[in-house]
Parts: structure tokens; C-alpha cells; sequence
């Protein structure tokens, strides 16, 4: 299609704008952790103009954040980061299988009141976090998982209702006669979960992995309400120590460096899984 | 190998509100070692559903069913050890034709590898089997001529690599029965014909026992040993497709089996002559013991000739359509007997026209009678 030089330069402008107002925050954020505590303490207040561009580098900053994370040097950040890993690679492993084995249940076993469940699992997506917060915190003190990190873990293994949800329509999809030969093979329905449902799923595994681990791996409130001794803080909540423990804004430029540094591996991530997000659409559009 | 043996079985289906659908009815059929039966019949008779019943994929509602002497009603399909070919192939995308191939294999020594290993606490020989295993990818890949495709996905393949590739998995298991659900009908014309004639050799090198679901009467008729022509859940006829098409069991076998169909005229016998519409053509004495009654009078196209109008025995028509085919020709006539096919040498139609008047006469020798209703019985003469 050919479009006017008016209109592809009125595109290119909508475009520009859309994306340098996404990137602005997040370069601003990486011109203040390059800064001098001063003049990163004068931008946020808003005492000195923003500048695009920091006049002297202070690379020093990013060693300096990483050393005063948590309350012992340079090992306050190694505890941090280890237990950021943990919760997000369990929360991960877990929504996976846990949602793609209950979204094959749901999608290719008959059972009694099959669809008043899936009505009721979907209901779940319609109560906002704040309501369960307060039952769930007396539930989990009850077990004793406070300041443990199985409040943030062992839910992921009971599903996550979207993803069931994303996981039921697209196993709908495969062809019956797979999940028969399968079973003429010789597998159960565990097998044929593990072995034929869930390789074919990749796409929808894709996108569930990598939101819920960008969700887990930013997560501020369940690490805040949970976890309360400083060993067991995840990244997100280690961050805010630089607010909490000096009060003020002196050491902005170190939670700006920190910052970047957390936000490293969902972008890696993001990229990394895009291609296999753009693969199965296109294999689903030229499925012949 | 292995025979199979149908008891009485029947599926029935619940329907909303409690009623029952009886998707098979009474089925019994007993498929000997080493046979090719053929389950022929229009969409909705039910052949697919008995083959689903014999592979353990639908569960049966009445009746007995036995591979090998045992009755397997209720083992698990995978227990059963038959092999299933799907109309879609059902390839694993996922996994290379080589380990499709080797899937079912693979399965199969986990199962018994966990056994062995519980009884014995030792996995014995595991390197050993996974050469076992193989050597008969690669025998049957040989077999089929799919040495050239092992590493290539399902994706990549044609047609008709996809079906050679869902044979060799039902092959590579070497199991008792092999059970084919219509696999030729996403080929295109030409391959379903050479297919066809690798599917015979190959069932001749195998010796194996195959129960084999088409609704395409003329592939049932060229694979079969055994041709089974259901309609309605019932079993119509059973026996060799020869038999099927000289002597037909009945009315819907007759019209089923054989193209183009064979010729039905309702009428009713009178005096050793058939009348139907107020035109009545001699049969002859043995025709004339059967008394007078309602029946259907069948004549294939290839027996019918065609003689100037208004001849002895003859009843008069129409040319309504001729379609040369080369070697022969199919005639199209309007008569007061309805439309009536003749399916002469093309040599002897050379002169004919659409729009001219024609006589059409029989051999009575070659004729069928049936009772009257759709699937009337033969009348023997």
C-alpha cells in the first residue's frame, strides 16, 4: 500500500512521539543513577532542570548501589538477587505446569461439572487482590509461612486463572486424534500432558512464563507483606530500602542504578521470548 | 496377528432429554488372522464407530468383543495392542517422522522398563533396546522409502509422506491388529489409486490382520478380502467383494456397491413379468414360481443393451446424457421406468445422440429382485 508523503510523515510523528514518551521515564531513570548524588537529589526535587544527558558519568554509582543494598555490603544484594531468582523461578515453574495441566483437564477430560468449575475458576479473575489479601495473610500465618517465601510460591502451583483460561482454549484447538494416538501409544493422561499437550503449546507457554515472570520478578507487595527480615527481601523490596533507611532522597542516584540493573533481565527476557511469541502466530496462520 | 471377534456389539448414545441414539447395532463379525476387512458404508453407518469400539477409543455399549480370544470390552486402548491409522494422520508435530515413528516403541519400553527396573533394581540394557528400536525405524522407514525424511517435521512433509509416515508408526509397533479409519481420504485422486495398490502389497508382505473404514465403495471393493457394507448401525452384507456385487443382500448393498450404481426399479411381479409404471418386461418361467408380488427389479449398467425402440422385452426411452469415457461410454436414459444407466463399448456408441429414442433390454439371467422398502432382501430365483 502507498501512502502520501503527508500522511507517512504524520505516521512517523504519531510514532516517534508514542515512543519517546514509553522510553523517557526509563531514560530519565538511567541519566539519574549516572549522576552526582546532588544533582540527582536536584532533578527529582525538581530544583534544577531536567538534562538528557549526564555532564559527568558516574559509573561508580552502579558498584556503590550493589554495595550498600541491604544492610551488610555487597552481600545484601547476592541475598536479594538469589532470592528474587528463587520465588521467580518457582512462581514460574509452577503457573506453568499447574495452569497448562488444569487447562488440559478442562479442555480434554469429561468429567462431571466441568463447566460450572470453569465458570467458577474464571469468576476467581473478577476479585481484586485487596480482598483476598487480609484472609489470605491470617491463612498463611496460620501455616507459619510467614517471612518464608511459600506464601509467594505455593499458590502458583494451585493455577492462575487467566492462564488456565489461555491454556483451555488453545489445547481445545489440537486436533482430538493427537491426544488418540497418544493413547493408542501407550500414554495416560499425564503422559500425554507432558509429552504431546505441552511441547505443542510453546506459544501460549511463551507468554505465560514470560508475564508471570516479569510480574513475580517486579512484585513489590507479596515480598512486602510476607517477608519481613531483611535475608529473605527480594530485589523489588531491597530497592526500597534506599528510600526507607536514609528517609530522603541523598541516595536516589543508587536506587535509579539499582533500578536499571533489575530491570536487565525482563527486557533480555521480553526480547528473547518474542520470537517464539511471533513463531506460533505465525505457525497458527499458516497451519496447512 | 490376530483374529477379531464382534458379539452382538452395539453403541448407543444418550441424547438430550434421555433419548438413546443407537449409533451400532448388534454387529457380529468375526475377522479372521491375516484377513483385510473392509467396513464400507455411507457417512453415519456406524463403521467408524465399530472400528473406534475395536481400538479401544469408544467405549462399547452392548456385545462382546474379542482380539485373539480374549475380550478386551473394557482394557485400555493401549493394552488392546492394536495399531490405529487416522484420516488426518495424527502426526506428532512436535517430534521428527523418526521419532514418530519410534514414539509408540519408545513408550512401550519405558512401561516395561519401570517394571523391570522395580522388580530388579537395576534398568537393564537400556542402551541395548534404544538399538533395537532403531534398527526398526530404519527397517521400516526402508519399507516405505522414508529413509530420506527421518529428520524432517510432520510440517514439512507432502500428503502423502504424512501417510506413509502415520503407516510406519502403526507398522513399527508390530502389533496384532492394524485399525485404518478412512486414511486415504486427504489424498488426491492419483495417489489415493497408487496408495491403494501399496496399502494391498503391503498388507500381503505384513500378514497382518486390518480392519480398514471407507466410505469410497470402489477402494473398499479392491482392498478387501472381506467386504462388510453397513447402513444404519447394521451390517448390510459380509463377504467378499465379489460376492457383494453379484449377489447383493439386499436393496442398499445392491445400489452401494459398484459404479455406476446398479439399476432399481419398484414394480411388482405378474406372471413371470416384471411391471413397473405400466410397462412390463418378460422375465422368464423361473421368475413366473415366485407368484405375484411387490418387488424391486435390479440390472447392473454393464448388462443392459440397448435395441431399437419399441422391441420385444424392451421398455422405450430417451437419451437424456452420454458421457464418453475412451474405452466405454455411460448412457443416461429417461424411461417410464425412471432413469436408467447403460454402460456399453464405446465402439457400439459411436452413432448414438442425446435426444434420441432407444429400447432398453436386460438378460433376465443377470437381473436382481429385492423385496420392497430400502433395504428389501434378495429374492432368490
Amino acid at each position: 500500500m502507498k501512502r502520501s508523503p503527508l500522511a507517512n510523515t504524520m505516521l512517523w510523528f504519531v510514532l516517534i512521539m508514542g515512543t519517546a514518551a514509553f522510553i523517557f521515564p526509563l531514560w530519565w531513570m538511567a541519566v539519574v543513577s549516572l549522576e552526582t548524588p546532588q544533582r540527582a537529589e536536584a532533578a527529582i526535587t525538581g530544583s534544577a532542570g531536567i538534562s538528557l544527558f549526564p555532564p559527568s558519568p558516574q559509573f561508580a554509582n552502579y558498584a556503590n548501589a550493589v554495595r550498600e543494598t541491604g544492610s551488610v555490603p555487597w552481600m545484601g544484594f547476592i541475598d536479594a538477587l538469589a532470592n528474587s531468582i528463587v520465588v521467580t523461578v518457582l512462581v514460574v515453574l509452577g503457573t506453568v505446569v499447574s495452569s497448562s495441566a488444569v487447562g488440559y483437564a478442562f479442555a480434554r477430560l469429561r468429567f462431571r461439572g466441568r463447566n460450572p468449575l470453569f465458570l467458577v475458576m474464571l469468576g476467581t479473575m473478577m476479585l481484586p487482590g485487596q480482598v483476598t489479601m487480609i484472609p489470605l495473610f491470617l491463612l498463611f500465618r496460620q501455616f507459619g509461612w510467614i517471612d518464608t517465601i511459600m506464601p509467594l510460591v505455593v499458590p502458583a502451583f494451585f493455577g492462575n486463572a487467566f492462564f488456565i483460561f489461555m491454556y483451555r482454549q488453545f489445547i481445545a484447538q489440537i486436533p482430538e486424534s493427537l491426544v488418540e494416538a497418544a493413547r493408542v501409544d501407550g500414554l495416560g493422561h499425564v503422559a500425554i500432558w507432558w509429552r504431546i499437550v505441552l511441547p505443542l503449546c510453546r506459544p501460549v507457554t511463551a507468554i505465560c512464563a514470560v508475564f508471570t515472570f516479569i510480574g513475580t520478578w517486579n512484585d513489590f507487595l507479596g515480598p512486602l507483606i510476607y517477608l519481613h527480615s531483611d535475608e529473605s527481601a527480594t530485589l523489588a523490596v531491597a530497592l526500597n530500602g534506599f528510600k526507607n533507611q536514609y528517609g530522603g532522597l541523598e541516595d536516589v542516584h543508587l536506587l535509579m542504578a539499582l533500578s536499571v540493573l533489575t530491570m536487565i533481565p525482563c527486557i533480555v527476557l521480553f526480547i528473547a521470548a518474542q520470537k517464539t511469541f511471533v513463531e506460533g502466530l505465525a505457525r497458527g496462520a499458516v497451519k496447512g | 496377528m490376530a483374529n477379531v471377534t464382534l458379539t452382538k456389539v452395539g453403541k448407543l448414545y444418550e441424547g438430550d432429554g434421555g433419548a438413546t441414539f443407537r449409533a451400532v447395532d448388534a454387529v457380529d463379525l468375526a475377522i479372521n488372522d491375516g484377513e483385510f476387512c473392509v467396513l464400507v458404508g455411507p457417512s453415519g453407518c456406524g463403521k467408524s464407530t465399530t472400528l473406534r469400539m475395536i481400538a479401544g477409543l469408544e467405549e462399547i455399549s452392548e456385545g462382546v468383543l474379542e482380539i485373539d480370544g480374549r475380550m478386551v470390552n473394557d482394557v485400555p486402548a493401549k493394552d488392546r495392542d492394536i495399531a490405529f491409522v487416522f484420516q488426518n494422520y495424527a502426526l506428532y508435530p512436535h517430534l521428527t517422522v523418526a521419532e514418530n515413528v519410534a514414539f509408540g516403541l519408545e513408550t512401550r519400553r519405558t512401561h516395561r522398563n519401570a517394571l523391570v527396573a522395580a522388580l530388579t533394581g537395576a534398568s537393564t540394557a537400556r542402551g541395548e533396546e534404544s538399538a533395537v528400536i532403531r534398527a526398526r525405524v530404519a527397517e521400516v522407514s526402508k519399507t516405505l522409502g522414508l529413509d530420506a525424511l527421518l529428520h524432517r517435521y510432520p510440517r514439512e512433509l507432502s500428503g502423502g509422506q504424512r501417510q506413509r509416515v502415520a503407516v510406519g508408526r502403526a507398522i513399527a509397533r508390530d502389533p496384532k491388529v492394524f485399525l485404518f479409519d478412512e486414511p486415504l481420504s486427504n489424498l488426491d485422486a492419483r495417489l489415493r489409486i497408487e496408495t491403494r495398490t501399496e496399502l494391498r502389497m503391503l498388507h500381503r508382505r505384513l500378514a497382518a490382520t486390518i480392519v480398514y473404514v471407507t466410505h469410497d465403495q470402489e477402494e473398499a471393493m479392491t482392498l478387501a478380502d472381506r467386504l462388510v457394507v453397513m447402513h444404519k448401525g447394521r451390517i448390510q452384507q459380509n463377504a467378499s467383494a465379489q460376492e457383494c456385487y453379484e449377489k447383493p443382500a439386499n436393496r442398499f448393498v445392491a445400489g452401494f456397491i459398484g459404479t455406476p450404481p446398479m439399476n432399481i426399479v419398484d414394480g411388482h411381479l405378474k406372471a413371470g413379468a416384471f411391471v413397473a409404471n405400466g410397462v412390463s418386461v418378460a422375465l422368464g418361467a423361473e421368475h413366473a414360481r415366485l407368484g405375484d408380488r411387490a418387488c424391486a427389479l435390479g440390472f447392473r449398467p454393464d448388462r443392459v443393451r440397448l435395441v431399437a425402440p419399441n422391441a420385444p422385452s424392451s421398455v422405450s426411452a430417451s437419451i437424456a446424457a452420454i458421457e464418453r469415457l475412451g474405452d466405454r461410454t455411460d448412457v443416461a436414459l429417461d424411461s417410464p421406468w425412471g432413469r436408467v444407466v447403460a454402460r456399453l463399448d464405446a465402439d457400439a456408441t459411436r452413432a448414438l445422440r442425446e435426444g434420441e429414442a432407444a429400447g432398453i433390454a436386460f438378460d433376465a439371467a443377470h437381473a436382481h429382485l429385492f423385496e420392497p422398502g430400502e433395504c428389501g432382501g434378495r429374492i432368490v430365483v
